[in-house]
């Protein structure tokens, strides 16, 4: 696959944010915060009313989104803002556009937006092109 | 003076070393169902999920999450917010492969918001070392803590 500067990536879509996912993250960072377990705590915290997902799993979102962009590449650095919660049962979309490109380095700049909310998370990527 | 030289300073927390003291291996089974988790299928060249950069530096750190707000004199259940994550990796991680992690804190700054009044902003660095000791990530994140004792 090749890019030019400018050029959008394919987006990488999550139709309906796992509240189930949420708890096997629980599990991966070790860190048991209710709030992305317990829609109660949530709402007691004055956080809203649906749990609230993990921000890691959100910077997982946009890293398949640049794994699926550039097969066979690697990331070799990313900078993620966290700007805004994603909850259980949001429809995510991670996006991408190629802002420059020196040798076998690719920089992209990247946004996961809420369906209805806008961009939860922007940044920016590096990719090492056969690496 | 500023509105700043009338609040209590943030502790003075830079420099404290949060350097794991174990290992962390990053399972096969986990990655793949991590994987799953996040709308993809594992790869099938022993390459683990990229976002093990934060999950392998977190979980095998000197200090869980309430220890480290516990070290910045921030109570966890006051709800700290991820500001930020950068990650450069020197190396892919790898299924079955297992890490050590060094780090510090690089710093602990008081600021006054609109949006959450008075707030701590800590910014950590941690790295993921394979056991020979090469480094395979540096990572800088960076934690808003809300005080709302002091708004």
């Amino acid at each position: 696959m090749s890019y030019a500067v400018g050029d959008a990536l394919p987006p990488f879509t999550i139709e309906s944010i796992s509240p189930t996912a949420m708890k096997e993250w629980a599990v991966f960072l070790a860190d048991p915060n209710p709030i992305h377990l317990d829609v109660e705590v949530v709402k007691a915290k004055g956080l809203g009313d649906r749990v609230i997902n993990q921000g890691p799993a959100n910077v997982a979102y946009v890293m398949n989104m640049l794994a699926a962009a550039f097969p066979n590449a690697t990331i070799e650095a990313i900078e993620s803002r966290f700007l805004d919660n994603v909850y259980g049962g949001d429809k995510v979309v991670a996006s991408g556009t190629v802002r420059a490109i020196d040798g076998d380095r690719v920089e992209c700049e990247f946004t996961l937006d809420v369906e209805g909310r806008g961009t939860v998370n922007s940044g920016t990527a590096t990719i090492r092109l056969n690496a | 003076m500023s509105e700043l030289a009338e609040l209590p300073p943030a502790p003075a927390v830079a420099g404290i070393k949060l350097d794991g003291t174990g290992t962390y291996t990053i399972s096969a089974v986990e990655n793949a169902a991590l994987c799953r988790s996040t709308g993809i299928e594992p790869k099938l060249d022993g390459t683990a999920h990229p976002i093990y950069y934060y999950i392998a530096t977190q979980v095998a750190m000197g200090q869980t999450v309430a220890g480290l707000c516990a070290v910045c004199e921030f109570d966890v259940e006051d709800g700290p917010m991820m500001g930020s994550s950068a990650a450069r990796f020197s190396r892919q991680l790898r299924t079955g492969a297992t890490y050590k992690v060094t780090g510090e804190i690089l710093s602990l700054i008081r600021k006054r918001s609109r949006k959450l009044g008075v707030m701590d902003v800590l910014t950590y660095r941690l790295r993921l070392h394979e056991l020979d000791g090469t480094t395979v990530v540096e990572t800088d994140n960076v934690w808003v803590l809300p005080r709302k004792e002091l708004a």
